[in-house]
């Protein structure tokens, strides 16, 4: 409800202090009231029995007067005589001297003299009258309640009575109101049937009539409360009437407000006091509980702040405990801040090296993203200990882990301001300070030499071979992440090309989204003829004739354009595809042959097997019964790895070949792990040199002997030899001197389509170092 | 007495009780028997003196039965002076202030009842029922009259008393006529407190 301890406080002591207050208030109030009410009606009691005295007295001294007039012998004279005008002059005289409202006679016959008999009910007052000596009470004349006084005119027997009536009126009752020691009102009530009815002359008081007929009705004949409109205490005393069939009331009447007047003044100074005493507890217990919940309200503060990773602590001031709680804040704040400290490090740090570790490495790439103006780039570099499981194999793990922080003390000396931190166990990753990516070429090439410095541990020097992959971005065109994920494809990039720089090459890597829907569009690009296969022709040395072509596959991707055949062959290696793909170059090559022999071309036609298919035995009798049927001559290029996943399926599936008449290739020989043992196994035509080797060639050196000697064992062995990558004819010269048998580069020609391949053929020539070429050619061109 | 007069040959006495609701005897009930219903020709006299005193402030008797025309007298007998009146119709009369031993008469004109007070002494309050029969008389303490020598034969008679209540505080009896014997009637009257007593 409350917000603050304060308020909360404050809004105790003064509501109780109110609450006791208004308790004594109430309590004075209803003394006050009960008291006032008791007075009044004392008074009203006090007003009643003095009223009665003097309604006495007056019908006492009125039945005088009456009693003297009926004694007086003239006026009984006149009575019995029926001397009308000397009885009514005889009144008239009374009237007047007495101050009489009406005087009248009534005789025993009925006569009414002094007074128009119509204005009352002559029946009922000569009943009355006869029915009692000096009868008196309230009768009616005129529908207005007066007070009659009778006396009997005895002459001497009863002749008649004189009646003497006073009006009950306001004016006749303001002089009763005056005889009372406090303001009362006094009005005569008279009875009409069931009705109560006022003499005054002022508005119905029909509330007060109804109180009135309860009362007479119930003989309630004590004050009374009348609430209402203004509440008043009333007091109803029943008047004797004339006639006794109706019924008629004084009715005494004194507000409860007014009552109350004279205790308005101790009322209004209890209710001052009051609110002064109010007043004076709020303050006082504001300034208590501002004492009490200060403290307090600093350490809410603090625990706030403490929660929002502030460094707080809390002003000690008090002993109490208060003051131990504060000191339990402070110890507990100082613990926290501890050991969030250590949590943020370990977080951020890589336990080994104590190096940032991947997570620090992202937030601050992120920031330097962020941060980045147009034109300013991340530049991050990734660096991999080369064969870091070897290294750590041979001089231990702590060892191994140990070379870390030296490398990256190596990065900070040459880029003090760069950040190097650890993204796996044998990965650095160094966010450089420049923001141009040809800058940071510069300095990573610069300082190469220097990184690659054997490094000394536990005393001894250990090499250490690294790869590095550069990537950079600039604000808002990746996260993080995606950044880092570059910089590490830069450096598998880089060690596959065997080179220890490499910057990220978006255009060879390609998007990796946009590859998961490659598979599905590739054979689709089957169908459409997206996929087509181009040509290179093989030169044979000897001849000078072109022998062969090598089927090479590509797609022309309809939104991507050419795509490197690495990309989607691997892929469809990696996804299960190559079989497909695989199919429908063996189709097309048997096609594109078939076209050739109709052009009179007869070329022996490779095509590449997948590794992953070269110890299938389905695709392996699929492809022979398809070139059977076909009657094409294909000759099938493995690489000599293929066969060493799985050899004896491998072998003898080449095994398989052999005797349906395919030749094979090994391809791609000396570019990975030769194996002599498999190569003598396998049952191969053909061996191609890499281009590693043959490009190089002319230079002479150790790869012309390389090249010289794979030559004269794959002769020995019974291949053929193939050289890739001829660029240049003094190559060309060199491979012909060697006793290659055949050549391959775009020194002969590069890849071509179908049609752009029977225009070659037909057109082809090439002057040999030998003597046979031009009578092969001239043969070739006849056939 | 009766024999002084020509009476006729046949007469009886005529015996009223009357007695209040209460069954207790009425005095001063006034009975007046009418022979034929004629009033009386000629003089009436009755035994009884015209006279009203004035003793102990009081009328003695309270009740007196006179005949038209006659002279009562008002003999005062206290030592105090009475001023004695009557306002009734026919026999109104004044006797002003008079003293003790003092004689002042009053002549009664009119047959009917002539109420007589004091002006100077409220209570003192009398009656004189004037009639014009012979034959009337007022109960006794007993409450009982006797009418003597009515002729036989058919007769109104009444009995009157001032607070009777009752038209003219008179009631007619019952007997409507008499023979040679004695007649008795008994009659019950209902009186009503004097007012202003």
């Amino acid at each position: 409800m409350f917000q603050r301890l304060q308020t909360k406080l404050t809004v105790l002591y003064a509501g109780l202090f109110a609450l006791a207050l208004s308790l004594v208030a109430v309590t004075v109030y209803v003394a006050i009231a009960k008291n006032a009410q008791r007075a009044v009606r004392e008074e009203m009691a006090a007003s009643g029995t003095v009223f009665d005295r003097v309604w006495t007295l007056r019908n006492q001294r009125l039945h005088d007067g009456a009693e003297l007039l009926s004694r007086d012998f003239g006026f009984r004279a006149a009575v019995a005589t029926h001397d009308r005008p000397t009885v009514e002059s005889a009144i008239a005289n009374l009237r007047q001297r007495l101050g009489l409202d009406l005087a009248f006679t009534v005789g025993v016959d009925g006569e009414v003299v002094g007074l128009d008999p119509a204005r009352l009910d002559l029946e009922k007052l000569w009943s009355a009258l006869d029915a009692e000596d000096d009868a008196q009470g309230v009768f009616a004349i005129d529908g207005k309640p007066y007070q009659l006084i009778s006396a009997p005119i005895l002459s001497p027997t009863l002749t008649g009575w004189i009646v003497f009536a006073a009006k009950l009126d306001e004016p006749e009752m303001q002089g009763l109101e005056k005889l009372s020691a406090i303001g009362l009102d006094a009005q005569v009530f008279d009875q009409r049937g069931e009705q109560w009815v006022s003499a005054d002359t002022g508005p119905v008081n029909k509330p007060l009539a109804a109180f009135v007929a309860k009362a007479m009705h119930d003989k309630l004949r004590a004050p009374a409360l009348l609430r209402g409109g203004a509440d008043s205490l009333v007091l109803v005393k029943p008047i004797r009437t004339l006639d006794k069939s109706s019924g008629a009331a004084l009715v005494l009447r004194y507000p409860v407000a007014q009552a109350m007047a004279p205790y308005q003044p101790l009322m209004a100074a209890v209710l001052a006091v009051g609110l002064i005493g109010a007043a004076l507890v709020a303050a006082a217990s504001w300034a208590l509980s501002r004492g009490l919940a200060k403290p307090i309200t600093a350490l809410d503060v603090a625990a706030s702040r403490l929660r929002d990773g502030e460094d707080v602590s809390v002003e000690v001031t008090t002993q109490d405990e208060i003051g131990r709680l504060a000191q339990s804040f402070n110890q507990m704040a100082s613990e926290i801040r501890e050991r969030e400290a250590r949590m943020i490090h370990q977080a951020s740090h890589d336990n080994e090296t104590g190096l940032p570790n991947r997570v620090a490495i992202e937030a601050v790439i992120a920031q330097r993203l962020a941060a980045a103006k147009p034109g300013e780039r991340v530049v991050i570099d990734a660096i991999g200990l080369d064969r870091f499981p070897a290294v750590r194999a041979a001089i231990g793990y702590d060892h191994a882990t140990a070379l870390l922080p030296e490398i990256a003390r190596r990065i900070k000396a040459v880029a003090p301001a760069a950040i190097v931190g650890r993204l796996t166990t044998s990965i650095l990753c160094v966010v450089s300070d420049l923001t141009a990516i040809e800058e940071v070429q510069v300095r990573v090439e610069g300082a190469a030499t220097a990184l690659r410095e054997p490094v000394r541990v536990g005393g001894e020097l250990v090499d250490v071979h690294m790869t590095q992959g550069l990537a950079h971005a600039g604000q808002g065109e990746m996260d993080a992440s995606r950044l880092i994920e570059r910089a590490l494809i830069a450096l598998d990039q880089g060690r596959e090309a065997h080179r220890k720089i490499m910057v990220f090459d978006p255009v060879a890597y390609g998007d990796p989204s946009a590859n998961l829907s490659l598979m599905s569009e590739m054979l689709q690009g089957v169908r459409d003829g997206a996929l087509f296969l181009n040509h290179q022709p093989k030169l044979d040395l000897r001849t000078g004739a072109i022998t062969g072509v090598e089927a090479l596959v590509r797609w022309n991707h309809p939104t991507r354009g050419f795509l490197r055949p690495d990309l989607f062959v691997g892929m469809a290696e990696e996804t299960g595809h190559i079989r497909a793909l695989t199919d429908y170059v063996l189709g097309q090559a048997i096609k594109d042959q078939a076209e050739l022999r109709a052009a009179g071309h007869d070329v022996l036609m490779s095509v590449n097997i997948s590794g992953r298919l070269i110890d299938d035995h389905a695709f392996a009798e699929h492809a022979i019964a398809q070139v059977a049927a076909s009657g094409a001559r294909l000759c099938f290029e493995i690489t000599e790895t293929a066969v060493i996943g799985n050899p004896d399926v491998a072998l003898s599936v080449l095994e398989r070949l052999a005797e349906a008449g395919i030749p094979v290739s090994i391809d791609d020989y000396g570019s990975g792990l030769s194996s002599l043992a498999y190569l003598k196994q396998i049952r191969a035509d053909e061996l191609k040199i890499d281009k590693a080797f043959v490009m190089t060639l002319e230079a002479g050196g150790k790869d012309a002997l390389l090249v010289k000697s794979t030559v004269d064992l794959a002769h020995s062995l019974g291949m053929k030899v193939t050289a890739e990558g001829v660029e240049t004819r003094e190559g060309l010269a060199v491979l012909q001197l060697m006793g290659c048998d055949l050549a391959q580069g775009y020194h002969i020609a590069r890849p071509m389509g179908l049609d752009k391949l029977v225009e070659f053929l037909g057109g082809w020539s090439i002057e040999l170092p030998g003597p046979k070429e031009t009578r092969q050619d001239e043969t070739r061109r006849s056939a | 007495m009766a024999t002084l007069w020509a009476a006729p040959a046949m007469a009886g006495d005529f015996t009223v009780t009357v007695r209040g609701a209460d069954g207790k005897p009425v005095p001063d009930a006034v009975v007046m028997v009418y022979p034929n219903g004629q009033p009386t020709k000629g003089p009436i006299k009755f035994p009884w003196p015209y006279r009203v005193a004035q003793q102990n402030i009081q009328f003695n008797p309270f009740m007196l039965v006179v005949p038209v025309g006659a002279d009562v007298s008002f003999p005062n007998l206290d030592k105090v002076r009475h001023h004695v009146y009557s306002f009734s119709a026919g026999n109104k009369f004044e006797i002003k202030l008079y003293g003790h031993e003092e004689n002042r008469t009053a002549k009664m004109n009119t047959a009917g009842v002539a109420a007589i007070g004091c002006n100077i002494h409220d209570q003192m309050v009398g009656f004189i029922r004037v009639v014009d029969t012979q034959y009337a008389g007022k109960t006794d303490a007993n409450g009982v009259v006797t009418i003597q020598d009515v002729p036989a034969g058919a007769i109104k008679a009444s009995v009157w008393h001032p607070y009777m209540r009752a038209m003219k505080n008179e009631k007619t009896l019952s007997t409507t006529s008499v023979g040679a014997g004695a007649a008795r009637e008994q009659v019950a009257v209902e009186l009503r407190a004097p007012a202003g007593h």
